[in-house]
């Protein structure tokens, strides 16, 4: 189907929660104010590495607040995410601990009537502790064999295990003879990269609240990523059945990541109502939520063999992830960086040893991209040097190797793969090179002059969900209903969160294209958990591409049973076959009718209204769905950088986003989240990260004047950034779309550091490439190091 | 090993309230409030835009007993041209600055500080009272009211006193202002005919904090400098003025390869050290090149004008 002929798909419209948010109406977790309300404060570890000897709640108590400690709360370890099937599922989280592994680690909490009243009570906490050791922040001074453990026993499913060296869990794997292929290459590159430890500033910090009922059950508003996992995990900590927890689905103020799992406060903020018997919400204020989680920080070893004539031989990867106090999905994330690495290009023989390790800090947790940010930048700076040395054109070498249409493509790691049937990489390269002006980019060595500018390539890709045809680590399946009302327009009903995206407003096109019925007759139901199916959870880009199948999967199933009534009154149609149900321009709205007698029609408003007036009963339809392929979205940035040699600043001059999604269903939503990944990317590549003082505790305390992200003013101007779709139709999605999200940011530090280089003359391995570590670079080139 | 009962700051971190006990008082008039202060003001907090002091509160940076909100006193907030000079009354808000012409045809480096100061929103809120009483040594106000001689009305119930803002500021959010003193105004000569002025800063993001900064005021005639004012941000326990390196231009021809051999000296006349913002060494290369933008920039607007 070419764009012409979709009604809806690929039009520009306003998003459903467009007028609430703008305008500061919609309800977001930390809005809800419940009558008899308690606010509750958390008690965050004052050390990084200690152990509490006693808690004196007394004082507290006496001013009237409830006080929880961790002997008034389960205290079996759980993985804050459900996302991994048990076996391969880390447990070592408490919902408050004795033993706290970094600072800001819950130990106790609060609730008390006013915010004030609670902090007051959290300041009569007088807590002693024990065995104050000096934290570890460092993951190669963690593994070292005289490093204190930081835990010693954790859970793998229900199977205790040791921790050694802490070291959280390892994946190893290897393909083909590396060490040969390397030995046969005719060169070899050895580089060592380090990532930065970036916190998420979603704009929403975690809120819960949770209500109490008088038949022992609990309704949870929390800020999250997955209501069902919320309610499963709820259910697990605190042996409650979960018939008896409704978690409902609330707006979400962004995420990037950051509530995959189910957040510390909500088990807290559990705890605290189960004890008060009344209703208790906790919001994090940003400082605590700096400390609550970060992006996955990693250490690598990349070497890569190639043949003289351009062919890749050999790549080997060494992963040594910085994790922080606790592990959220360290373990897949080892496995996805694997998929990140063998899915960017051919590298015929492959060697992998990935390392999770625990260190004192802020604990980790998936950030945009799962790790394929920080590969791919790594990587595709190992690809531009080896173009470089071997005299050819980046964008020519990056085509010759990569991963694409045909081949085999892992994404989520070594128990999801599937073939390549849709590749825009070729179309974008095309366009893009001469969209930036390729032919314009100079040799570093032919720069001169105060400012120097460069073009950059990267190059990257997501996976669109988890799914495939083989159950296997991961759980991905979803829900969908969808109910025609009985004035003809329809709810639908997903349990599937939307981060703010506009990943649900595709779902309604997509269910509007494939009924006729105008997206704004469609209703998204915010719905809960004990009206929806199961979703496990808005992550690795599946919103559009899973829950849009699931919304196909439902629309053409309700269109059966529309036109199973229809038959009845459409009197020349014997059999449903004979029918067609779509939109008709003058009437504004869905009509049935049989083909080939356009004028033989019913309104699917007055079809609703007859099987409401003549009790035929409701046209309904429930699905749950897999989706069989979790299919790459490519996605390629052409940087023009300027370096300002004298104070270092790097500027963004010009951007070309490319993305390959397959059929855009929302072309405004998509070119978003090209500049916001582009925006983030920046940050990422040239300005963000998280430090430590040596106590544990972070150089900006938590705060974000000392946490700062790029604003629209540090982007380049609108009319010097260009969005550029592939013309690609995946046959496995929705209408042929794929995912977005995550491609979005994942290609954008491999371009932005290239270009630096090429402006330059300097790589760097480290992030963020900050305008101090430019300048003394180019100083000590002056110095003739 | 050690035993400790700790509550740390992260407890008492709260950024929803102000988590602080104070008594509040908000006088009308400037009296009220030098009388306030007469009485309390060792234990009080000046209010003003509050963009500084309601986050020190929040972090519990300081405690303070009683808070004097000085919002209201309508006469300190005024933009007046005196012929030879401008006064600017303290409780001026940023955006008032932005939007004058006075200052914008007048005060150059003041005008591009204005535009570079937090973001609109604070800009509405925030004083140019009390980014000086603030102190902080990237106080964007002070390196260009530093070289446009700017000069401070101090007022108590004693009475008042001038004093060039040079002598100012004592270390990191210390003044020489008393207990029981408000600054109620700045006052700034006009420039002299055919000098420029210009403000630059190094920061992070567009809206940051300094990482350094750096504010020149210049006059050449016949080719040679015959005044020239440094002041630098972000690089010492105060904005600082740098008399060597202002001395050591004095007199030379205003050629390029000059300035940028002199401005060296200006290395000499900061202490920067690292923090979460930058790092010592940045401060130091970056601080020579920006006055000699700056300098550049000065002497363009001269010309201009």
């Amino acid at each position: 189907m070419t764009e012409s002929e979709h009604l809806f798909i690929g039009k520009r419209t306003i998003r459903k929660d467009a007028i609430p948010k703008v305008t500061g109406t919609m309800k977001f977790s930390s809005d809800y104010y419940i009558p008899g309300m308690l606010v509750g404060r958390i008690y965050k570890s004052p050390y990084a590495f200690a152990d509490v000897r006693h808690i004196d709640t007394s004082e507290a108590e006496r001013m009237g607040a409830v006080v929880i400690t961790p002997d008034d709360v389960p205290s079996k370890l759980f993985n804050p995410r459900l996302v991994s099937v048990f076996e391969v599922t880390y447990k070592d989280y408490q919902v408050l601990t004795k033993h706290p592994r970094y600072l800001g680690d819950a130990i106790a909490a609060v609730a008390a009537p006013t915010e004030e009243k609670a902090q007051r009570a959290l300041e009569a906490l007088r807590v002693e502790f024990d065995n104050i050791r000096k934290p570890i922040l460092d993951p190669f001074e963690a593994m070292s064999p005289n490093a204190p453990q930081i835990h010693d026993r954790i859970l793998k499913g229900d199977e205790r295990i040791d921790v050694k060296n802490n070291v959280g869990c390892v994946l190893e794997y290897s393909e083909g003879d590396v060490d040969k292929a390397l030995k046969n290459a005719d060169l070899v590159v050895e580089r060592r990269f380090k990532t930065n430890r970036r916190y998420h500033m979603q704009l929403e910090p975690k809120t819960a609240l949770c209500i109490p009922h008088s038949d022992g059950s609990i309704t949870i508003y929390s800020t999250t990523q997955t209501i069902h996992n919320t309610r499963i995990l709820i259910g697990q900590i605190f042996d409650i059945p979960l018939s008896k927890i409704n978690v409902v689905k609330v707006p979400i103020g962004g995420s990037f990541g950051s509530s995959i799992q189910i957040n510390p406060v909500v088990p807290i903020t559990v705890a605290l109502c189960l004890k008060a018997r009344k209703p208790v919400k906790i919001t994090l204020t940003r400082e605590e939520d700096i400390y609550d989680h970060v992006a996955y920080q990693m250490h690598f070893k990349i070497r890569a063999g190639v043949t003289k004539d351009g062919r890749l031989v050999a790549g080997e990867l060494e992963n040594i992830m910085d994790i922080g106090a606790h592990q959220i999905q360290a373990y897949p994330l080892l496995g996805t960086a694997l998929g990140w690495f063998v899915s960017l290009y051919k590298w015929r023989n492959i060697r992998y040893v990935g390392k999770a390790v625990y260190t004192n800090k802020v604990p980790t947790c998936a950030f945009r991209g799962y790790g394929a940010p920080q590969v791919s930048w790594a990587v595709e700076t190992v690809i531009d040097e080896i173009a470089e040395k071997l005299g050819m054109d980046p964008v020519d070498f990056r085509l010759m190797n990569y991963v694409g249409k045909g081949d085999v493509f892992w994404g989520q790691g070594p128990t999801v793969k599937s073939i390549i049937r849709s590749d825009g990489v070729p179309e974008l390269m095309e366009r893009g090179k001469k969209l930036i002006g390729w032919h314009r980019r100079r040799l570093p060595s032919e720069k001169t002059g105060r400012y120097r500018r460069g073009i950059g390539v990267g190059r990257s890709f997501h996976t669109s969900g988890a799914g495939g045809p083989i159950s296997g680590e991961v759980i991905d399946y979803t829900g969908s209903i969808l109910k025609v009302n009985e004035d003809g327009t329809i709810d639908y009903i997903t349990a599937l969160q939307d981060h703010g995206g506009g990943t649900l407003d595709a779902h309604v096109k997509i269910i509007a294209e494939e009924l006729g019925v105008p997206p704004d007759l469609i209703n998204l139901v915010w719905s809960d958990t004990q009206t929806t199916l199961y979703d496990v959870c808005t992550h690795a880009s599946r919103g559009t591409y899973v829950g849009g199948g699931a919304a196909v999967q439902a629309a053409k199933q309700l269109k059966e049973k529309i036109f199973n009534y229809a038959i009845r009154v459409l009197e020349k149609a014997v059999s449903p076959d004979a029918l067609r149900l779509g939109y008709d321009k003058e009437l504004k709205q869905a009509v049935v009718y049989v083909v080939d007698n356009p004028n033989m029609k019913i309104t699917l408003k007055d079809l609703a209204t007859l099987a409401w007036q003549r009790n035929w009963g409701t046209i309904a339809t429930t699905v749950t769905y897999r989706s069989k392929a979790a299919p790459p979205s490519f996605t390629v940035y052409f940087v023009e950088v300027e370096v300002d040699t004298y104070t270092g600043k790097v500027r963004p001059v010009k951007v070309i986003g490319g993305a390959d999604v397959g059929t855009v269903i929302n072309p405004d939503f998509a070119a978003g989240q090209l500049h916001g990944g582009f925006a983030q990317g920046w940050g990422m590549t040239v300005l963000e990260d998280t430090p430590y003082l040596e106590n544990g505790e972070l150089m900006n305390r938590g705060f974000i004047t000392d946490y700062k992200i790029v604003t629209a003013q540090d982007m380049p101007k609108l009319e010097d950034f260009q969005v550029i779709f592939a013309h690609t139709y995946e046959p496995t999605g929705p209408h042929g779309a794929k995912g977005l999200g995550e491609a979005a940011l994942n290609s954008v530090a491999g371009a932005v550091a290239n270009a630096i280089y090429n402006a330059i003359g300097v790589r760097f391995y480290e992030l963020p490439i900050t305008p101090e570590k430019v300048l003394e670079a180019l100083k000590r080139r002056e110095g003739g190091e | 090993m050690v035993e400790a009962v700790k509550l740390s700051r992260h407890n008492l971190f709260n950024t929803h309230i102000i988590p602080v006990n104070f008594k509040y008082f908000a006088p009308k008039t400037l009296n009220e409030a030098l009388e306030l202060l007469d009485k309390y003001g060792k234990e009080a907090k000046i209010l003003a835009g509050g963009t500084d002091l309601l986050v020190k509160m929040k972090m519990r940076l300081v405690e303070p007993k009683y808070i004097i909100n000085i919002k209201g006193i309508r006469e300190l907030n005024f933009i007046k041209d005196e012929g030879n000079q401008v006064r600017i009354g303290a409780l001026t808000r940023w955006r008032q600055l932005e939007k004058s012409e006075l200052i914008k045809n007048f005060f150059p480096s003041l005008y591009d500080a204005v535009k570079v100061m937090g973001g609109t929103q604070i800009r509405n809120m925030a004083t140019v009272g009390g980014n000086l009483c603030n102190a902080s040594p990237a106080a964007d106000s002070a390196p260009p009211l530093m070289v446009l001689n700017a000069k401070l009305v101090l007022a108590s119930k004693k009475g008042e006193r001038e004093i060039p803002i040079t002598q100012f500021f004592k270390g990191p959010g210390k003044t020489v202002m008393e207990p029981d003193e408000l600054l109620k105004e700045i006052t700034i000569p006009k420039p002299e005919e055919g000098s420029g002025s210009a403000f630059i800063k190094v920061a992070r993001t567009s809206m940051d904090l300094a990482k350094i900064s750096a504010a020149t005021a210049l006059k050449v005639e016949d080719r040679k400098i015959v005044m020239v004012r440094i002041a630098i941000g972000s690089a010492a326990p105060t904005p600082v003025r740098t008399p060597k390196t202002e001395e050591a231009l004095i007199g030379q021809p205003f050629r390029p390869s000059i300035i940028r051999e002199k401005v060296k000296l200006v290395v000499n006349e900061i202490s920067p050290i690292d923090d979460v913002r930058s790092t010592a060494f940045y401060r130091k290369e970056v601080s020579k090149i920006i006055v000699e933008d700056a300098l550049l920039i000065s002497y363009e607007r001269a010309s201009r004008r």
